[in-house]
This record gives structure tokens, sequence and C-alpha cells, in this order.
């Protein structure tokens, strides 16, 4: 029953997009490593968690031993850009089945949304759409895992010169000059930089916490209309 | 590491908070829609919470480099910028950094420039 066209066209237009992913994925299986979790337990977490920046903040945040409440609110605050993926995706899913819907929440992350809407004009129907979705999310799926484990072993032993913890906020980096779409977007993160060193020493860890909601508080302020609210 | 279950309770609970966001609009189907407002206001998220990651590391990282003040994390990052904003590789990106920071804390050490 299943047109494999558009599910490998799906795949093959994520390939070149996990450049980007596997030396992030790379770098959070090295912390996890240096972190002292075992490799079963950081890719059993991977596997059910699957949200790299968040899994990232959440094992720096308990290698500091900071607040349970502190390290998951900090995650999920990260993943709450999931949302607008999931709403942009439930039109599409609303009749299809129990275990296409499940693996389609399981496997939702930036870059299969960002592949997808770039080619829905091809795609006609649901059908079409959750095949192509379907192939970009295996295809970052395999690239996330085996980057992941392949950063947990190797990144193990890598000298110390190397210096690949540096690689986190690199990665950063890189996943944040492109959201930079104008001048407002480079004043809030401006804003979140000055003020996550700021408030670095804000009791039980909060400082991320609280950057990130003063940050999009300020960019509700920043973007509002005038006269509507 | 304290002990197994701080890992377990923080992961899971995390886990699970992700997967309900990810499944909230999908398991309610089109009967709810989420305001362009709403989206606008999202779509701030990573220039809300990536630079709160990258700044304090770098910033309170103490380094070797004498003639950086022990920065040369944090000038490596901005230089790291710039190379994202003209490649849009994160590739290219993490290589450089890398790279530089090696080349700088490394290599001109020898010669006495470095550090």
């Amino acid at each position: 029953m299943k047109d494999p066209g558009f599910f490998k066209e799906g795949f093959r237009a994520m390939l070149p997009i996990t450049t980007g992913a596997i030396p992030f994925g790379a770098v959070v299986g090295t912390i996890c490593a240096e972190a002292g979790f075992s490799f079963t337990q950081s890719e059993f977490v991977n596997l059910i968690l699957y949200a790299g920046t968040s899994h990232l903040a959440s094992a720096e945040l308990m290698m500091k031993h900071a607040a349970s409440a502190v390290v998951i609110i900090t995650g999920l605050i990260i993943n709450l850009r999931f949302l607008l993926y999931s709403a942009a995706l439930s039109p599409v899913l609303q009749n299809a089945g129990f275990w296409t819907k499940a693996f389609c929440t399981h496997s939702l992350t930036d870059q299969s949304y960002a592949v997808m809407i770039a080619n829905q004009e091809r795609l006609k129907t649901p059908r079409d759409m959750i095949q192509f979705y379907c192939g970009t999310a295996v295809c970052m799926w395999l690239a996330w895992h085996a980057s992941f484990i392949a950063g947990y072993v190797f990144g193990n032993f890598a000298p110390a010169s190397w210096a690949l913890d540096y690689g986190v906020p690199l990665s950063f980096v890189a996943l944040v000059i492109p959201t930079l779409k104008n001048g407002q977007y480079v004043t809030i993160a401006a804003f979140s930089c000055v003020a996550s060193v700021l408030l670095h020493d804000l009791p039980y860890h909060t400082g991320l916490m609280v950057t990130a909601l003063s940050a999009i508080a300020l960019a509700a302020l920043i973007t509002r209309k005038r006269g509507v609210a | 590491m304290r002990d197994s279950s701080y890992f377990w309770f923080n992961f899971l609970l995390l886990a699970l908070g992700t997967l309900a966001i990810r499944g909230s609009f999908i398991a309610l189907a089109a009967r709810v829609r989420i305001s362009d407002r709403l989206k606008e206001i999202f779509s701030f998220i990573p220039a809300a919470i990536l630079p709160a990651f990258a700044a304090p590391a770098v910033f309170f990282h103490q380094g070797h480099v004498a003639w950086a003040g022990g920065k040369e994390r944090m000038l490596i990052l901005v230089l790291a910028g710039v190379v994202t904003y003209y490649t849009r590789s994160t590739v290219a990106t993490i290589g450089f950094g890398l790279v530089a920071l090696f080349v700088l804390t490394q290599v001109l050490s020898i010669y006495g420039i470095g550090a």
C-alpha cells in the first residue's frame, strides 16, 4: 500500500540536512559520556527523548546537581517549539492511523518540519505528505542515533587538548544564527547573551530558565502590534 | 552523578513531557488551531534560549591564552558566528572553532605566542 516514491524523496531531501545534525549528535553523545552516564542509560534516554538540545541542557544541569524541577522545566521550555510543528502536522495526520500518528509524534524534529514545509507544494494529498515526512524522519532518526553513539564511544578517547566540550557552544552558534531573520531576532539573541551572563549565579541553576522566559516575554513585547495588543 | 533515581526521574519526566508537547495537536486533530501571534512568539525560542547556553559557558571559562585575557573561547565563538553567517554550515562552524582553539592553545604556545 505504500508508494515508496515520496518516502524515498523525503529521505533524499533530508540527507544534506543531516550534516548539520551529525556533529551536534556527536557532541551530545560525548557530553553524556563525560557526565558519567552509562552507554545503556544514555542511548535509552536518547531513544525515548530524541531531542538533542534539551538532552544536552538537562545532562549539563544534572552534572551541576541542579534540582529536578529545574532540569525538567528547562528541558521542557526548550522543547515548547514542538507545539508549533505538532500544530502544523495535525491537519495532515487527522485521518491517519494510531501508529502513524505515534511515529510522527515521536520523530518530530526541527529539520523534518522544515524540510516538509519547504516541499509542501509538490505534495498534493495528506498521504503524499505523510510518506514524504516519514522519509525525512527515518533519515534523521538514523543519522542522529548513529552520530550520538559515535560521539559517546569515540568522544571518550579524544585527548583533552582537542577540547571537544567546546563543540557545545559552537553548535549552538550554528543553530541560532540561521534563525535570526531580522533585527528583532538579533535583539532577543543579544538580550539572551547578556541576561544569561548576569543571571548566571541565580540560585538553584535557574539562570537559564529565567533568561529564556524573560527573553520570550521581551519578544512578545517588541513584536506586539499597535492597537491589537 | 548523584544516583540513578535522580537520573531516571529527570529524564523520564522530560521525555514524557516532550512527547506530550509533540503529540498535543496531533492527538487533538484539527479541532484546535494555533494562532499566528503565538507562532510568531514561538519563532523566537531559539534566539531566546541558545545564546543563554553558549554565552555563560564561554564567558566564565578560564582559558590559557594570556593576550586574550584567558577569553580565547569567547573570541573564537564570535568568529565562529561569522563563519556560520557566511557558510550556513554546522560542520564548518564546529570545525573552524575546534581547530582555531587547538591552534591557539596548543600549537602557538609551543612558540610562546599563545599562552
